[in-house]
C-alpha cells in the first residue's frame, strides 16, 4: 500500500515568516515597506493555494477517483497521497461543477459558448472537454464541445501552468491553432511566457483585482466574446478576495463586460459556515497558514449565496453543500464505485468537513433562456430541501 | 529509578525510547495481556476513555483532568494511534504504563489497532519517520493482536461520589438523586441531571446542549431509563467496547468465545465490535465505513437486558461534545480526541464511574446469567438502572506548551 500523504508546509514555508506580524512594530517607514511585503507574501501565500489544489486533484485521479491524464502535468515537484475523505471531497467538487458545465454545454450545442474560470490556476476542465471523444449524456451525446475557454490568474500562476502547455503535445494537441504565446507585437512582449491565445483556449494573466469598470479592460480581453451564452467559474478563487472586491470581480462580468442580453451563469465553490466549532477551527487553521477566507463571513451560507447570486443579477439559483452533492448528486453504480475505492473510516470528519463547502449555480437568461434547463433542474433534485 | 519508570518519564516527556527497549516492553506487554480474557473484568471505580488517536499532548490534558495512572484508574477503548503526530509515544506510555500498573490501566482494541488500518493513516508511517525501519511498527501491531476486544465494569454505583479534587465542594456530598454530573476541565461542575427527574427529559431527543452551556431544560443524553429515584445502590454492570454490537453476537459470553489474537479480520464478529456504530434504525443496517454494522436502540437494548447490562460504553465516533448518550442511556459514545485532527474542533470527555460500596465492596457478578435469555423481552420494558456517570470535558492542550518548535501538522481542507 503506497505510503499516506504527511501533511507538509513545503508549499508554504517560504510564504511563512516573512511579512506576517513583522516589520509592523517599526518606524513609519519601515512600517510602508513592511505592508507592501506584507501584501506581496500574502498574494504568494494565496497563489500557492493551487498547489495544494494541483495536488489533491492528483491524488484523486491517482486512487482512481477522476480520471484526468492532464492532472499529472501540472504538478510541480512530488505528489502526495490524500486522505479518504479529501479524495471525495476533490471529486465530488470536480463532478459537481462538471455537471454544471455539461448542462450547459450540452444545451444547442451547434451555439458556440464560452466558459471563463477565475483563478484557475492549475485546472484541467479545458484539456478534459477538448479530448473528450463522443459521450451519452442524458438524452444526448456530448462531442467536443464548441467552447472558447478563457483562464485567468495571476501572472506567478499563468507562467507556470503555460510551461507543460507549450512543452508537451499531450497538451498543445488540444488547444487549437494557430497559437500564439502573445498577441502583442511588440517584440518585447512576444517573448512573454505568462500568457496564451489560440482559437479555442486563452490564458490572462490577470490579477482580478485591477478589474474596474472606470478603467479600460486588460488587452487580452478583447478575445472575450461579450456576446456569447457565457459560463464563469470560481472554483474556490473569489473566497481569497475582500468581500467587497469578490463583489466588484462579479459584478464586472454580470453587470459591465456582458450586455443584459447575453446569457450568463456563475458557479461558485467555496467554503461556508464559520460560526461553528468546526469552521472556526477551519479559520484559524488557514490563518495559521496566512489563508485568510475573506468571503466566508458575508456568505457564510448557501442561502446568503443565493442571495449573493441574485445581487448579481442573476435570477436563477441553486446551490448545495458539498455533503449534499454526495449523498442526493451521486447515485448508483458510480457511488458504490466511489465509495468502494477506499475504505473511509472518517465519517463523522466527512459529514464536517464536506458540510462546508458548496457549490453554489446562478443565471440570467437573456432570449436563450433554456441554456440553464439543466442548472434549474440540478437546482431542484439537489438544492432543494 | 527502574529503566521502566525511566521509560514512562522519557515519553512523558514526548520523548521516544530506544528501539531495543520498545521491543523489550512490546513483549512484557505482550506476556499480561495473553493472560486477559477477550472480555476483561474490570471493578469500579474506573474512568473510560474513548479515541485518543496519537494526541500526546492532549492525553497529557486527559491525565490531568482525571487524574493521574496510578492515582486513578483507566480504561482505554482503543485507537491509541493513527492521524495524530505522535501515535508512537502515546501508545508506547500507555502500553508502559500497562506493564508497570497492571490492575490500574486497561487498554482494549480499536479497529486503528491494526496493520492495514495503519498504514493508511499514519502510524506506520511516523514509525518509519521516527526509528528509520518499521521494526518498532511490527512490534507494536504484535501487541496489538493480543488487547482484549471489550471490558466489563463491575460494581460500579449508582450515586456519584464527590470529585477528588473537588476542593470548594468537597464538603457538599453529591445528591444521591444525581445520575449524571458534567464537569469541565477546571474542575467545576456545569451540569447535574438527578435521575428522578429524567422522565421530564424523555422527548429531549440526542445530545444538544453544548458543553459550556449547559441547558438545566435536559441532560445531554436521551430520556428516562426506570424511575429508581435513587434507591438503587449498584448501578450495574457496564460492557465496554470500540465500536459496538455485531449480529453474530447476542451475549457476552459469545465475545468470550472468539479466538481474538489475530489481525483484525474484514468480517465477522471481532470485525464488527471494533468497527460498528449505533444509529437510529429499526435493526441493524449497512455501515458507511465499509465495515461493521449499524445497530439500533432496539437490538442495543434487548442486548443490555439480556446480558443484565445497565450501560454499554464504546468510542469509534467523534462526537463533538465529546459524549453522547443514546437510545435512553442504554450506550454511551466517549470520544477523548480534542481538537480531532487538529481540524474538527471538538471538545472531549471520558466517564467517571464509582464504586459501588453498600455491599463491603463485594461485587456482584450477575451478568451474563444465562437464565434470562430465555426470558421474553419487550423493548419498552423498564432498562436496569444506570450507574452515577460523571463526565469531564475537555478542550486540546495549548499548542506547543513547552515551548519546543511547534509540530502542529497542517490540516487538509478543499483549497
Ligand atoms: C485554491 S486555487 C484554485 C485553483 C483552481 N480553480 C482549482 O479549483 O483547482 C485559487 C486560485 O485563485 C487564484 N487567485 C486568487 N486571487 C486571485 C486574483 N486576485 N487574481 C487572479 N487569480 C487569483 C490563485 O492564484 C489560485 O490559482
Amino acid at each position: 500500500m503506497a505510503a499516506p500523504h504527511i501533511p507538509k508546509l513545503n508549499t508554504l514555508s517560504n510564504a511563512r515568516g516573512t511579512g506576517h506580524g513583522r516589520g509592523r512594530a517599526g518606524s513609519g517607514g519601515i512600517l510602508i515597506t513592511g505592508a507592501e511585503e506584507d501584501k506581496s507574501a500574502k498574494d504568494r501565500v494565496v497563489q500557492q493555494t493551487d498547489q495544494d489544489a494541483s495536488v489533491s486533484r492528483l491524488s484523486a485521479v491517482e486512487a482512481g477517483y477522476l480520471d484526468d491524464p492532464f492532472a499529472k502535468y501540472f504538478v510541480s515537484g512530488e505528489g502526495q497521497r490524500r486522505f479518504p475523505i479529501i479524495n471525495r471531497g476533490t471529486y465530488v467538487r470536480t463532478k459537481a461543477i462538471d455537471n454544471l458545465v455539461d448542462e450547459f454545454l450540452s444545451k444547442n450545442p451547434a451555439q458556440e459558448k464560452q466558459i471563463i474560470s477565475l483563478g484557475a490556476g492549475s485546472d484541467t476542465r479545458f484539456f478534459r472537454l477538448m479530448s473528450r471523444r463522443p459521450v451519452s449524456h442524458g438524452r444526448g451525446i456530448l462531442q467536443r464541445p464548441n467552447v472558447i475557454y478563457h483562464e485567468i490568474d495571476f501572472q506567478a500562476n499563468t507562467i507556470p501552468k503555460l510551461h507543460p502547455i507549450k512543452k508537451l503535445s499531450e497538451l498543445s494537441g488540444h488547444i487549437g491553432s494557430p497559437v500564439m504565446f502573445s498577441h502583442s507585437t511588440n517584440p518585447s512582449e512576444i517573448y512573454n511566457d505568462d500568457s496564451l491565445h489560440a482559437d479555442q483556449y486563452h490564458v490572462h494573466p490577470v490579477d482580478l483585482r485591477n478589474l474596474d469598470p472606470s478603467r479600460p479592460a486588460p488587452r487580452s480581453f478583447d478575445f472575450v466574446d461579450t456576446a456569447l451564452p457565457t459560463l464563469i467559474i470560481s472554483e474556490c478563487c473569489l473566497c481569497y478576495l475582500p468581500a467587497a472586491a469578490a463583489d466588484t470581480v462579479a459584478l464586472y462580468f454580470t453587470q459591465h463586460l456582458f450586455p443584459n442580453s447575453t446569457p450568463v451563469g456563475l458557479i461558485l465553490y467555496e467554503p461556508i459556515h464559520p460560526n461553528d466549532a468546526f469552521g472556526k477551527t477551519m479559520v484559524s487553521n488557514l490563518a495559521a497558514r496566512g489563508i485568510v477566507l475573506q468571503t466566508l463571513k458575508k456568505y457564510g451560507s448557501l442561502e446568503a449565496q443565493a442571495a449573493r447570486m441574485k445581487s448579481y443579477g442573476l435570477e436563477g439559483t441553486g446551490g448545495a453543500s458539498v455533503k449534499d452533492l454526495w449523498d442526493k448528486g451521486v447515485e448508483g453504480k458510480e457511488k458504490e464505485r466511489v465509495a468502494g475505492l477506499e475504505m473511509v473510516d472518517e465519517v463523522e470528519e466527512w459529514e464536517l468537513l464536506a458540510g462546508h463547502y458548496c457549490v453554489a449555480w446562478g443565471w440570467r437568461g437573456g432570449p436563450e433562456d433554456d441554456v440553464w434547463e439543466g442548472w434549474k433542474s440540478m437546482a431542484e433534485r439537489i438544492g432543494g430541501k | 529509578m527502574s529503566d521502566l519508570d525511566k521509560a514512562i518519564s522519557e515519553l512523558r516527556a514526548c520523548k521516544i525510547i530506544p528501539e531495543p527497549q520498545v521491543r523489550e516492553i512490546c513483549h512484557k506487554a505482550r506476556e499480561l495481556l495473553i493472560e486477559e480474557a477477550n472480555v476483561v473484568q474490570v471493578d469500579a471505580p474506573v474512568t473510560i476513555c474513548g479515541d485518543i488517536h496519537g494526541q500526546f499532548h492532549d492525553l497529557m490534558e486527559l491525565f490531568r483532568v482525571g487524574g493521574d495512572v496510578p492515582d486513578t484508574n483507566y480504561l482505554f477503548m482503543g485507537d491509541f494511534v493513527d492521524r495524530g503526530f505522535y501515535s508512537l509515544e502515546s501508545f508506547l506510555l500507555l502500553l508502559c504504563l500497562k506493564v508497570r500498573y497492571p490492575d490500574r490501566i486497561t487498554l482494549i482494541r480499536g479497529n486503528h489497532e491494526s496493520r492495514q488500518i495503519t498504514t493508511v493513516y499514519g502510524f506506520y508511517d511516523e514509525c518509519l519517520r521516527k526509528y528509520g525501519s518499521a521494526n518498532v511498527w511490527r512490534y507494536c501491531c504484535e501487541v496489538f493482536d493480543y488487547l482484549a476486544l471489550g471490558a466489563l465494569v463491575l460494581g460500579t454505583s449508582s450515586t456519584l461520589e464527590p470529585s477528588f479534587t473537588d476542593q470548594s465542594q468537597a464538603t457538599e456530598a453529591v445528591d444521591d438523586d444525581v445520575e449524571i454530573e458534567i464537569m469541565n476541565s477546571r474542575n467545576e461542575i456545569t451540569a447535574r441531571f438527578p435521575r428522578s427527574r429524567r422522565r421530564l427529559f424523555e422527548s429531549d431527543g440526542l445530545n444538544s446542549s453544548p458543553p459550556g452551556t449547559p441547558s438545566k431544560a435536559g441532560p445531554p443524553g436521551t430520556g428516562a431509563t426506570s424511575d429508581s429515584g435513587g434507591s438503587h445502590l449498584s448501578g450495574g454492570a457496564v460492557l465496554c467496547v470500540h465500536g459496538g454490537l455485531s449480529p453474530l453476537i447476542d451475549s457476552v459470553d459469545k465475545i468470550r468465545l472468539l479466538d481474538r489474537k489475530q489481525e483484525v479480520p474484514h468480517e465477522g464478529a471481532m470485525c464488527d465490535l471494533l468497527w460498528s456504530d449505533p444509529d437510529e434504525i429499526d435493526t441493524w443496517g449497512l455501515s458507511p465505513r465499509g465495515a461493521g454494522f449499524l445497530f439500533g436502540p432496539d437490538i442495543v437494548k434487548r442486548f443490555n437486558h439480556l446480558n443484565d447490562l445497565s450501560l454499554i460504553a464504546r468510542a469509534h465516533q467523534l462526537v463533538m461534545e465529546g459524549f453522547k448518550e443514546m437510545f435512553d442511556s442504554s450506550i454511551v459514545t466517549v470520544w477523548s480526541a480534542p481538537n480531532y485532527c487538529y481540524r474538527c474542533g471538538n471538545v472531549a470527555a471520558i466517564l467517571e464511574l464509582g464504586e459501588d460500596t453498600s455491599n463491603g465492596g463485594v461485587v456482584s457478578r450477575s451478568n451474563g446469567d444465562p437464565g434470562r435469555s430465555s426470558q421474553a423481552f419487550s423493548p419498552n420494558q423498564a432498562l436496569r438502572s444506570g450507574p452515577g456517570r460523571r463526565y469531564r470535558v475537555f478542550e486540546a492542550a495549548p499548542q506547543d506548551p513547552r515551548g519546543m518548535p511547534a509540530k502542529k501538522p497542517v490540516a487538509d481542507y478543499f483549497l
